[in-house]
């Protein structure tokens, strides 16, 4: 086993872990401060890719600056879902995952009888770099710096803004945050909002990687749900994190291995264990462990 | 004033269901005596399109079941019926020469089902989990699914002698035979073969929902931890509805290959997995009567877009889907049936009280 | 007016050093209890002494951190719930949880597990049924109920499930006094039926009327036992809930 193949793995990790993160981050934060899941997640993430492709392609914008109208565009849309949509649906989750489903069919099916079945794409930045055998892409280690980038801010939002604690308490305590002034119904607004603004992102920043069609989304949705499943809604941060780089443990030598397909059904398998002894996910598992020790301090 | 019935008769006009009383089952008798009898009065083509659009009934009964009475959502009813075809395809094929060969198949396919579904639910059951995961899951394995059968093109990928034909699916899958009955799709057999089994199925779950059996399922959809402590197993019973509803789903994968011999990955994808989703959710999914009705409505009318305009059916579906979940979340049909009982109740008092 | 005790002695449920902590609080401290089949045992003490947690303990609802239950001669400590209420141990809750969108015939067709084939009378249920006058309520979506026969429809539910033990949790919480002395006749005639039951409560109406043996629960522990004159005349029982010096 050489320097450059042990490279090769770390580098197909660290590129696994960027995707999952950018597929999950966005749904995880709506699951664990809204309690919904979104079913058109994956059409979200299509829009975004859709966006930054046409502001491209017809208005020749800068990429970064595509990606930035992406990700604000698919924001408003996200909010527009909740006021009209979601919030229809805040105690009934299994309606929530229904009518986005339903949403899901008519993004997709819309954007397939307007844009066609296939869009000319965005060409992928040539930075490429070779290490022994090996060359690698430079676009994907950008990603990576994203996706760590992303939660790191998402951190400091939840932890370090007064929008944060809000957030934080309309989530322990919907109740409560109402009866002390939170504006939940605003926070839920926002947090969808920002949810799907990331989704659209994640769609333009993987835009120029592949092949820019109506169905899209489902490559990362599966996933990100699995992401979902397995880092559970108690913290969606630590989730995510914990959640995405335990799978791109499973993953990325399956893949490298066995090929994609056996990636991802190793991935299904994985959350099938996970939830048969953490039925809460990870985050929901150490939410308990953090209860048990406070009990053990306090004996 | 409800009627008083007793033994078989209660449980088949049991509560759990809405079309009660004499008048029901006279309407119920003559619908069922109108299909019976269409065969000498409609073309071939009609009878094998209206053979096409009812086979799905078991599997939408079985998601109703799953669904609206055990409170349980499945995006895997499509996975399951496209297991069964798929294994129906291989055992058929590799027993071409044997007798009974196809029913040793159907047999084969639905157990497949059955087994895959009794797997999962062990993993998701007995573990309590949230009730969102299991549909996100199931979501994930029709996704994988689809994709790996897409990609098994090619000579390598053969059980026996028969291949599994990648994205074009599978194809020349014999028809049912039972002695020397085939079941081909333009047979009045087969047609014959799926009312029976969709009137089998209705009744049968029926009976089942309205039974004691039925009332603990329902009473694990309305609070399971009440359940629980009644001393019921649970998550047992979790699992048994959901393999009765993937052998369900299993029954009318088999039915469908009988019909149009081949099946191809598209049946277990995500958008055939929305379709029993949108059936149960358009029609009512706490009546097993509104979900028959839907799913063979819904059919035609997907079959009535495929010819005029086939990119517009999943829109429209998608937009039904939306439009019954936030103004008729009970359905369209089980909210049409409560606001005539209502106005028939109404209008009953009005009478009774001397209306002016 | 306490009842006279029909127990015969033998013991049906026994809790030994049984301890749980939530969070950083330990609600119940190596507690022992013990009861002998036909009693009618009464639990009080000031809130937050353990009431609830050790009947979540008991019906499996929590898992102790150490301690041993045995109930009929049987170590149910790693039981599930499902698996002690098939085996005669009963709960019925604080807050009432019955299938409030199901009629009440429909609640008691659930409670009743025994197989249609061999489905002889509860002699029992009928009783309390008619007693309570829910036998006429039978087509009542049970959410509709007022709220007094809603507690007495979980009782019965608890009652279809044939146990040995009953525990009761606050079952006059909420009721006017009439109400409550009805609910205590009514446990009373159960109990001198042959049923095990132990109950928790605050009305002290409602303990003085039926009670046999109290227990004082304080801080997760026994404080006391005694006959109702016993604890009545206890100047501690009433320091730990009055704050008396």
């Amino acid at each position: 086993m050489s320097l450059g193949y042990v490279v090769s793995l770390l580098y197909q990790y660290v590129d696994t872990l960027a995707f999952l993160l950018l597929a999950a981050l966005g749904l995880m934060i709506i699951l664990g401060v809204v309690n919904v899941i979104n079913l058109a997640h994956g059409e979200l993430i299509m829009m975004g890719a859709y966006i930054a492709t046409l502001t491209y392609n017809r208005a020749h914008l800068p990429l970064p600056v595509c990606m930035v109208l992406s990700s604000i565009g698919v924001g408003l849309f996200g909010m527009l879902l909740e006021r009209f949509v979601i919030r229809r649906f805040y105690d009934d989750k299994l309606g929530a995952l229904v009518a986005t489903w339903g949403v899901s069919l008519i993004l997709s099916q819309g954007t397939l009888l307007v844009f066609g079945p296939s869009m000319q794409s965005v060409p992928l930045p040539a930075w490429t770099f070779s290490y022994g055998d090996y060359s690698f892409g430079g676009y994907r280690l950008v990603l990576f710096v994203i996706a760590i980038a992303a939660v790191l801010i998402a951190w400091w939002i939840f932890y370090y803004t007064r929008l944060g604690v809000r957030t934080r308490a309309t989530m322990q305590n919907a109740d409560m945050a109402r009866a002390l002034g939170v504006d939940t119904r605003h926070i839920y607004l926002l947090t969808f909002g920002a949810g799907s603004a990331l989704a659209g992102l994640t769609g333009a920043l993987y835009a120029p990687t592949t092949t820019i069609v109506p169905l899209m989304g489902s490559q990362f949705v599966d996933v990100a749900f699995i992401t979902v499943v397995i880092g559970g809604g108690s913290n969606p941060i630590v989730g995510a994190l914990t959640s995405a780089a335990l799978l791109s443990l499973i993953a990325t030598p399956l893949s490298s291995t066995l090929g994609t397909f056996s990636g991802r059904i190793g991935l299904l398998i994985a959350a099938l264990v996970v939830i048969r002894f953490l039925p809460r996910g990870i985050s929901g598992y150490f939410q308990d462990v953090r209860y048990r020790h406070m009990a053990r301090v306090a004996s | 004033m409800a009627r008083e019935y007793t033994g078989f008769w209660r449980v088949l006009n049991g509560p759990q269901e809405i079309g009660r009383g004499p008048v029901f089952w006279c309407l119920f008798a003559f619908l069922a005596l109108g299909l019976l009898a269409y065969p000498f009065f409609g073309s071939v083509f009609a009878l094998s399109n209206l053979a096409n659009f009812c086979l799905y009934i078991p599997m939408g009964l079985g998601l109703a079941l799953l669904w609206g009475y055990n409170g349980v959502l499945s995006f895997g009813q499509g996975a399951f019926f496209a297991i069964a075809g798929y294994v129906y395809g291989i055992i058929a094929g590799n027993l071409l020469d044997i007798p009974g060969g196809t029913l040793l198949a159907a047999v084969g396919g639905i157990a497949a089902s059955a087994a895959i579904a009794a797997a999962f639910g062990y993993l998701v059951f007995y573990g309590q989990v949230s009730n969102w995961i299991i549909p996100l899951l199931l979501l994930v394995l029709s996704l994988i699914l689809e994709t790996f059968m897409a990609q098994t093109a090619g000579y390598q990928w053969r059980v026996g002698s028969v291949l599994l034909g990648g994205y074009n699916g599978m194809t020349n899958v014999p028809s049912l035979e039972i002695g020397s009955a085939n079941f081909g799709g333009a047979s009045i057999a087969f047609y014959y073969l799926v009312v029976a089994l969709m009137l089998i199925t209705y009744l049968g779950l029926r009976l089942l929902v309205n039974s004691h059996y039925g009332h603990v399922v329902v009473g694990i959809r309305d609070d399971v931890e009440r359940t629980r402590m009644l001393g019921y197993n649970v998550a047992l019973i979790q699992i048994q509805v959901f393999v009765v509803a993937a052998a369900l789903a299993g029954l009318s994968g088999i039915l469908y290959v009988s019909w149009g011999n081949y099946i191809n990955p598209s049946s277990m994808g995500l958008l055939a997995a929305t379709l029993p989703v949108i059936w149960t959710a358009v029609g009512g999914r706490s009546s097993l009567l509104a979900v028959l009705l839907s799913t063979v409505t819904l059919r035609w009318v997907a079959d009535t877009l495929a010819v005029r305009g086939g990119e517009y059916a999943f829109l429209v579906m998608g937009i039904l889907l939306l439009v019954t979940m936030l103004f008729f979340p009970a359905g369209i049909v089980v909210t049409l049936a409560r606001r005539w009982l209502h106005q028939k109740s109404m209008y009953r008092d009005l009478k009774q009280n001397g209306a002016p | 007016m306490p009842a006279s005790s029909v127990s015969d002695g033998l013991v049906v449920l026994g809790a030994k050093d049984l301890t749980k902590s939530f969070g950083g609080i330990r609600a119940v401290d190596h507690l022992d209890l013990t009861l002998a089949r036909g009693e009618l045992r009464c639990l009080i003490g000031p809130n937050g002494a353990g009431k609830s947690t050790l009947f979540g303990l008991l019906s499996g609802l929590h898992r102790p951190d150490a301690g041993q239950i045995v109930f009929k001669d049987e170590d149910i400590t790693n039981l599930k719930p499902f698996q002690r209420v098939r085996r005669g141990l009963c709960q019925k809750f604080q807050t009432t949880r019955i299938y409030r969108a199901l009629t009440v015939a429909q609640n008691l067709v659930i409670a009743d597990r025994t197989p249609r084939s061999s489905r002889r009378k509860n002699g029992r249920l009928s009783w309390a049924l008619s007693t309570l006058g829910l036998d006429s309520e039978g087509e009542v979506p049970a959410g509709e109920l007022s709220h007094s026969h809603q507690q007495w429809l979980e009782i019965c539910l608890a009652l279809a499930t044939e146990p040995d033990l009953l525990l009761l949790d606050e079952p006059t919480a909420g009721m006017t006094p009439e109400e409550t002395e009805l609910t205590a006749q009514f446990v009373v005639n159960l109990n001198r039926q042959g049923l095990t039951v132990l109950v928790v409560e605050h009305d002290m109406a409602f303990v003085r009327y039926i009670a046999q043996r109290i227990t004082v629960l304080h801080y997760g522990r026994i404080f006391t036992e005694g006959s109702l004159g016993e604890i009545e005349s206890n100047h501690e029982v009433r320091r730990i809930y009055l704050g008396e010096r």
